[in-house]
C-alpha cells in the first residue's frame, strides 16, 4: 500500500508517481496475464458469433476508442504533450483510404496500411516544428491543425469536398471489427514496449525533465518524433476502418473535435500514461456513455466534459492510479535485474592527451545583455578546475554554453580536442560531458534505478547497463532504495543521486553547479569527499562553479574567477585568492 | 480606395480583437494558463445577449455591463474550485489547467446548445454606415470598436496607475515577488480569473452585435485569441494590442483577396508559422 500514502503533489500529477515495484511475484503476474489475454480473447471472438447486428457495431465502436485512446496516449500520455487534434490523423487516414481506393483503385488491404503510413509521415514532417516546445503550443497548435484540414478537405473537389467521399459496401462489419481488434492489440503492444523498454523510458524521461533527460543522453527530439509517428499511425489506420465502416468520409465527420474530446476522456478517466488505462477508459466511457445517453440524449459533450475536469482534480492517475494503490496493474521497474549485479565500467579508450576541454574566446549575449565576455580557459586531463564569482557573474551560462543548452554569440569550443559546437546536448552527454543542475533535477516520478539507467543506457548493451548501474548505486550507496521513486528521496539523497546520474555516465568531464550551495558543513563534506573521489571512477576531469570559495579552495588544482562575464584571475588557489582584482571583485574597494 | 476600405475594417474588426485577447492574457499572465474555454464565455455573452434583446427589445449595449459582472463572476466562482487547486502542481499546472479548461468549454458548450441551439444567430443593430471622404465605416463595427477599445484602455490605466492594479501586474510578472511583497496571490489570480472572463463576456455582447455566433464557434475565438497574444508576445499588452488590430487587417485583406475560407483560416496559419519561426516567444521565462 505504498502508493497510497504518496501525496499526489510529490510527484508527477499526470502520471501518478511509481507505486513501487512490481506486484506479486513474476509468476504471479504472468497467469494473472494470460487470464486477463484469455478472456479478452473469448469475448472478442464470442461477439460476431452471438450477433452481426447492433453488438457487433458496438463492439467495433469500443475497439475504435480503445485505439484512438492508444494512439494519443503514446504522444500526449507518455511525452506529456497534450494534442487536442488527434483526430487529424483519423480524418487523414480515412481520406487517404477513400482516395486510394476510389481514385487508384487500391485494394482494401494496402489501402489500410499506407493511410498509417501517410499518417506517421505527416507526424514525421509537423513532428520536428511542433514540437520543439513544450505544451501550449503544440496542444493549440494541432487544434489548429485539425481545423485547417477540415477547411482544406471541404474545399478540395478531387476529394469530394463538403458532401465527401462514398465507399462502396466491400468489406464486411466482421472484418473492419477483426481490422479493429487487431490494431487496438498493436496499440497495447507499442505501449508495452514503451512500459518496459529502454526506449521506452527514454519517452517517459520527456514528461519528467526534458532538459535534464538531453543531460542525460536522451535524443529528445528523435524520441519525440518517433512517439508521435507512431501516435499518428494508430488513428490514421482507424480512420481508414471507420470510412470503409460507415461507407463514407465527409469533412464534418473526419475531423470532428469530439472524436478528441472522447479519446482524451477515455485516457484521462482509464489513466493517463498506463499501459491499461487506454484500454480500461474507452471501455468504460463508451459502455457507461451508452447506458448514460439513454436516459440524457444530447448530453453526451457535458458529461465528457465534467468526466475530465473529475478525474484531473479527484484522481489524476484514473482507474489505473485506484488499481495501483490496491497492488495491481503497477508498471515494471524498466529494465530492472532480478538481483543487483554490478560490475566497475571498463575505461574508454583514451588516444587523446591533450586538454579535455577548451573554450576559447566564448561570447554569450542575451539580447543586450553580455553574459560571457570574450573568456578563454582549459581543462586538462586529470585536473579539477574551479570557476568562481559572485551572483551574475556567468557561471551557470558557461555551464549552459559547454553543455549545449545556451548558443554561443561567438567563440569556440573543444571537448576532447574536437569543436562541439554544432553537437546537441545529447551527445555531448553519450561522449562523456556530464554535468549536475543547481537545484538537482531528477525525474521524479521515475525510480532512482530509471534515473541511473536512463543514462548508463546510451551506448551500451542493455545487461551492461544493467550492471554499470547497479555499480554506481552501490558505490554512491543508493542500492537500498533502487526501487523508490526519486521524489521520494531527502534532499541529501536527492544530491546523491544526481551524482549517480552523472557517474552513470562514465563521464569524461564533470561539471558541477554550485552543488554546495545552502548545505550544512556536514553535507558539504560528504559532496567532497565524492568530488576527490571522481578520478577513481575514469573521470578525467572536473571542473566546477562556486561562489562558496571557501569549500573548493582546497580540492581543485586551478581558479578561474569571473567578474561580469569577464576572466578577471586564472591560477592556483593560493594567488588567486591574494590576487588584488579578485578581491576587489568579491570584497569591494579597500577604504 | 477600395484597399483604404478594407484597411479600415480590418483596424474596426482588430478594435473588438483587441479586447477578446486581452482578456485571455490577463489570465495568462497571472496564472500561466491558457483558459480553452475562453471562446465559451465569449459565445455564452454573445447568445445571451441575442435572446435577451430578442425578448426585451433593449439596446444590446445595455446587456454588458450585465454580462459582465454576471459572467465575471461566474468566473470568480469557478476559479477556486477548478483552477486554483492544480497550482501547487508548479510546472505541471500549465498542462492540468488546460486539461481542465478542456473539459470546462465543453461542459458550456452543452449548456449553450442546450439553451439556444446550434444555429448562427446575430443582433440586428446599428445597420447603416457612416460616409467619410468616400469612406465606410460601419456603425456597428465603429461602436463596438469603440466599446472595445474604451475597456481595453480602462483595463491598462488599471493595471499600471492603480495599486489594485499594480498588484495584478507584479503577480504576472513573479508570483513569487509579488508573495514578497505583501501581495495576496492567491486573490489576485481569483480577480484576474474573474475579471477575465467578464472582459470575455463584455467582448461576447460586442462581437455578437457585429458577427453571427454560434456554440460551436467557441474554439475558433478561443484559438484567434491565443494567436494574437502569441503574435504580440505572452504577457506583453501593448504587443498584444498591436497584434489584434494588424490581424484584423491581415484577415480582411485575406477575405477581399482570397475569400472567406482564408480569412477562417488564417489565424491558424499564423500560429503555424508563428511555431516556425519565433519559438522563442514561448520559452517558459
Amino acid at each position: 500500500m505504498e502508493g497510497a500514502t504518496q501525496p499526489a503533489s510529490k510527484g508527477g500529477p499526470i502520471r501518478d508517481p511509481f507505486p513501487g515495484g512490481a506486484d506479486g511475484s513474476a509468476r504471479a503476474r504472468r497467469l494473472r496475464g494470460a487470464a486477463a489475454a484469455l478472456v479478452l480473447l473469448a469475448l472478442f471472438v464470442a461477439v460476431p458469433l452471438i450477433s452481426r447486428g447492433y453488438l457487433l457495431q458496438f463492439a467495433t465502436d469500443i475497439l475504435t476508442a480503445v485505439v484512438l485512446a492508444y494512439g494519443w496516449n503514446l504522444i500526449s500520455g507518455f511525452t506529456g504533450y497534450l494534442s487536442f487534434g488527434q483526430v487529424s490523423f483519423f480524418g487523414l487516414g480515412a481520406y487517404a483510404t477513400a482516395l486510394m481506393v476510389m481514385r487508384a483503385h487500391v485494394p482494401w488491404y494496402f489501402a489500410a496500411p499506407l493511410s498509417g503510413l501517410v499518417g506517421a509521415a505527416v507526424a514525421l514532417v509537423l513532428g520536428p516544428i511542433m514540437l520543439r516546445l513544450r505544451g501550449i503550443l503544440f496542444a493549440l497548435g494541432m487544434l489548429g491543425l485539425a481545423r485547417i484540414l477540415e477547411v482544406v478537405f471541404n474545399n478540395w473537389h478531387y476529394a469530394g469536398g463538403s458532401v465527401g467521399l462514398s465507399l462502396p459496401a466491400e468489406l464486411t462489419p466482421v472484418a473492419v471489427y477483426v481490422g479493429m481488434g487487431l490494431l487496438a492489440l498493436a496499440g497495447f503492444g507499442i505501449s508495452a514496449f514503451f512500459v518496459r523498454s529502454g526506449f521506452g523510458l527514454d519517452v517517459m524521461s520527456l514528461n519528467e525533465d526534458e532538459e535534464a533527460a538531453a543531460a542525460l543522453g536522451v535524443p529528445t527530439t528523435r524520441v519525440k518524433v518517433i512517439a508521435f509517428m507512431l501516435s499518428a499511425l494508430l488513428p490514421a489506420i482507424a480512420g481508414g476502418l471507420v470510412a470503409w465502416n460507415r461507407s463514407y468520409i465527409d469533412p464534418t465527420s473526419g475531423f470532428d473535435p469530439t472524436v478528441d474530446l472522447q479519446t482524451v476522456v477515455a485516457v484521462m478517466f482509464g489513466g493517463i500514461g498506463t499501459l491499461w488505462g487506454p484500454f480500461l477508459g474507452a471501455a468504460a466511457l463508451m459502455i457507461v456513455g451508452e447506458e448514460f445517453l439513454v436516459y440524457f440524449p444530447n448530453l453526451e459533450l457535458a458529461l465528457y466534459g465534467i468526466v475530465v475536469i473529475a478525474t484531473v482534480l479527484a484522481f489524476p492517475g484514473g482507474l489505473v492510479g485506484l488499481a495501483n494503490r490496491l497492488g495491481l496493474l503497477r508498471r515494471p521497474i524498466v529494465l530492472s535485474p532480478k538481483s543487483l549485479t554490478a560490475a566497475p565500467p571498463e575505461p574508454r579508450p583514451r588516444e587523446y592527451t591533450g586538454p579535455v576541454l577548451e573554450v576559447r574566446d566564448l561570447t554569450v549575449r542575451f539580447g543586450g545583455l553580455t553574459a560571457l565576455d570574450h573568456v578563454s580557459l582549459s581543462v586538462r586531463s586529470g585536473e579539477t578546475l574551479c570557476i568562481i564569482g559572485a551572483n551574475g557573474a556567468g557561471k551557470t551560462t558557461l555551464f549552459n554554453a559547454i553543455t549545449g543548452s545556451v548558443k554561443p554569440t561567438s567563440g569556440e569550443i573543444l571537448y576532447l580536442g574536437e569543436p562541439i559546437s554544432r553537437v546537441p546536448t545529447y551527445l555531448r552527454a553519450q561522449r562523456g560531458m556530464a554535468r549536475s543542475f543547481q537545484i538537482p533535477r531528477l525525474l521524479p516520478s521515475l525510480t532512482v534505478w530509471e534515473n541511473v539507467v536512463l543514462a548508463s543506457r546510451h551506448g551500451r548493451q542493455s545487461h551492461r547497463a544493467a550492471e554499470h548501474a547497479a555499480w554506481v548505486l552501490e558505490t554512491i550507496g543508493l542500492a537500498q532504495m533502487w526501487r523508490d521513486p526519486a521524489s521520494r528521496l531527502t534532499p541529501g539523497y536527492q544530491r546523491q543521486l544526481e551524482f549517480a546520474r552523472v557517474l552513470a555516465l562514465s563521464p569524461e568531464l564533470v561539471l558541477l553547479d554550485e552543488v554546495m550551495a545552502g548545505m550544512t558543513r556536514d553535507e558539504q563534506e560528504a559532496v567532497r569527499s565524492v568530488i576527490r573521489r571522481l578520478p577513481e571512477f575514469g573521470v578525467a576531469a572536473v571542473a566546477c562553479v562556486e561562489h562558496v570559495i571557501a569549500a573548493v579552495a582546497d580540492l581543485c588544482d586551478r581558479m578561474v574567477v569571473l567578474d561580469f562575464g569577464r576572466k578577471i584571475a586564472e591560477d592556483t588557489p593560493e594567488k588567486v585568492l591574494k590576487d588584488p582584482a579578485v578581491v576587489r571583485a568579491y570584497l569591494g574597494e579597500p577604504l | 480606395m477600395l484597399l483604404l476600405q478594407i484597411l479600415v475594417n480590418g483596424v474596426l474588426v482588430g478594435g473588438l480583437y483587441v479586447l477578446i485577447a486581452q482578456s485571455l492574457n490577463l489570465i495568462f499572465g497571472v496564472m500561466g494558463v491558457v483558459n480553452l474555454a475562453h471562446g465559451s464565455f465569449i459565445v455564452l455573452a454573445g447568445l445571451f445577449t441575442y435572446w435577451f434583446t430578442s425578448a426585451t427589445g433593449l439596446n444590446p449595449l445595455l446587456v454588458l455591463p450585465l454580462a459582465f459582472v454576471v459572467l465575471g463572476l461566474i468566473g470568480a466562482g469557478l476559479q477556486p474550485l477548478l483552477v486554483e487547486p492544480l497550482m501547487k502542481f508548479g510546472r505541471k499546472a500549465e498542462l492540468l489547467s488546460l486539461m481542465v479548461t478542456f473539459g470546462l468549454s465543453y461542459v458550456l458548450l452543452e449548456l449553450a446548445l442546450q439553451l439556444w441551439g446550434s444555429d448562427f444567430v446575430s443582433v440586428p443593430y446599428l445597420q447603416s454606415s457612416w460616409s467619410l471622404g468616400g469612406l465606410e465605416f460601419s456603425k456597428a463595427f465603429a461602436v463596438s470598436g469603440a466599446f472595445a477599445a474604451a475597456v481595453s484602455a480602462a483595463l491598462y490605466f488599471w493595471l499600471n496607475y492603480t495599486d489594485s492594479g499594480k498588484c495584478l501586474l507584479a503577480a504576472s510578472q513573479s508570483s513569487t515577488g509579488a508573495i514578497c511583497c505583501g501581495i495576496d496571490v492567491r486573490r489576485v489570480r481569483l480577480i484576474a480569473f474573474g475579471l477575465g472572463v467578464g472582459l470575455a463576456a463584455a467582448a461576447g455582447v460586442l462581437v455578437i452585435i457585429v458577427m453571427p455566433l454560434a456554440p460551436q464557434t467557441s474554439d475558433d475565438l478561443t484559438l484567434l485569441a491565443f494567436v494574437i497574444i502569441a503574435l504580440g508576445g505572452l504577457g506583453n499588452y501593448g504587443g498584444v494590442a498591436i497584434a489584434a488590430i494588424l490581424l484584423g487587417i491581415a484577415q480582411s485583406l485575406s477575405a477581399f483577396f482570397l475569400g472567406g475560407n482564408a480569412e477562417y483560416v488564417l489565424p491558424y496559419v499564423l500560429l503555424i508559422l508563428v511555431m516556425v519561426a519565433r519559438p522563442e516567444r514561448f520559452r517558459p521565462a
